[in-house]
């Protein structure tokens, strides 16, 4: 039987990855054929083919680690350096759009009335339901660290308890902002004030909802025993997500929802 | 900055079997930490859900009234129509509702 002298993880030869560049590649082109040639063929392969990419490369990631039990410690470390890597990226990806709405609002122009926010734009109270998606989310961090400290205790029941009320609180969460959006007396398309919050709360919108299937994801994986009380990266790498996305929210709701009204 | 020294102790903390602080939370140090969950457990039904409870509270008191739709002024920087959406007539964004969205020509109703 072979044996490698190292603790690092040597993948087996896997059709994931290209077949995710080419689901990127159907997706942004099925976009472009949407938006101009009203056509949703490409769109709709490439977005299906995303999901089923996703689906089975980290199907197969559990795989190697919790049935085959590749991921040594070594390999962990690698895995948190990746994930602090990526939610950092995502972290400047949301700079961009708050530099958009300072850019916008410190210096509002005649075009816009020359104030914050624009004449005929009536914001929304930030001490109503955002006020209560705030608490939400603040709570849904709170559980999550009770999922956290029964897995790390052993305590099955309670970690299953503490996860599912975290996705709870998310599905609350994007159940409130959804009617918030319908309910809203303005639109993406009024001036920059409706791009600029659209598109913020749109982007932190879709990351509660990845949040929510990682956490999911990880629930179901709890349930079925896939984590130990020291060996549960999976879980902790939602965990961080969530707590990523709470604090985009606090600082959507900072400056947007509050300082902007 | 404090957020650093968290993340390089979570790194570096991979091989200990203790249970770990998440960030955005700290724990006192008198806590132990063999009865982390339940500390955040009761943190869970004693602050943090009762929050969620009185902010609900407060919303739903907050709608009870307040119904009053600012009138239709065609304002050239609002309802903004550069190219048609590509769905439905083109011309209602996704999220549309007719009771207080105006179209670029007014309400609809």
């Amino acid at each position: 039987m072979a044996h490698q002298a190292h603790s690092y993880h040597m993948v087996d030869p896997s059709p994931w990855p290209i077949f995710g560049a080419a689901s990127a590649l159907l997706t942004t082109s099925g976009l472009a054929m949407w938006f101009h040639y009203n056509s949703t063929q490409l769109l709709i392969m490439g977005l299906t083919s995303m999901l089923l990419v996703m689906l089975q490369w980290w199907r197969d990631i559990v795989r190697e680690s919790t049935f085959q039990g590749h991921h040594t410690l070594t390999v962990q470390k690698g895995l948190r350096y990746g994930m602090i890597l990526f939610i950092t990226s995502e972290a400047f990806f949301f700079l961009g759009f708050f530099w958009a709405f300072f850019h916008s609002s410190l210096v509002p122009t005649p075009e816009l009335g020359g104030q914050w926010p624009p004449m005929g734009v009536k914001p929304l109270n930030p001490l109503e339901v955002p006020l209560l998606n705030t608490a939400i989310l603040l709570a849904s961090g709170v559980t999550v660290t009770w999922a956290h400290h029964s897995i790390t205790e052993g305590n099955r029941k309670q970690a299953i308890h503490a996860l599912t009320l975290t996705i709870l609180l998310g599905f609350y969460f994007t159940a409130l902002q959804a009617t918030e959006y319908y309910e809203a007396p303005f639109s993406i398309a009024d001036s920059v004030y409706g791009s600029t919050f659209f598109v913020a709360t749109g982007f932190h919108g879709l990351h509660v909802i990845i949040g929510s299937s990682f956490l999911s994801t990880c629930l179901l994986r709890l349930i079925k025993f896939h984590f130990t009380s020291n060996h549960h990266f999976g879980f902790e790498a939602a965990a961080w997500y969530w707590h990523f996305v709470d604090v985009i929210w606090l600082f959507l709701y900072m400056t947007i929802y509050w300082w902007g009204s | 900055m404090a957020a650093l020294g968290r993340v390089s102790r979570l790194l570096l903390g991979a091989a200990a079997a203790t249970p770990r602080s998440l960030p955005g939370r700290s724990m006192s140090a008198a806590a132990h930490e063999a009865g982390g969950a339940r500390l955040w457990k009761l943190l869970t039904f004693v602050v943090a859900l009762p929050g969620v409870g009185v902010c609900m509270l407060n919303c739903y008191l907050k709608a009870q009234h307040k119904h009053e739709r600012p009138e239709f002024v065609p304002y050239a920087h609002l309802r903004i129509r550069t190219k048609p959406f590509p769905w439905g007539d083109g011309n209602k964004t996704l999220f549309h509702n007719p009771h207080v969205n105006a179209l670029p020509t007014g309400y609809e109703d």
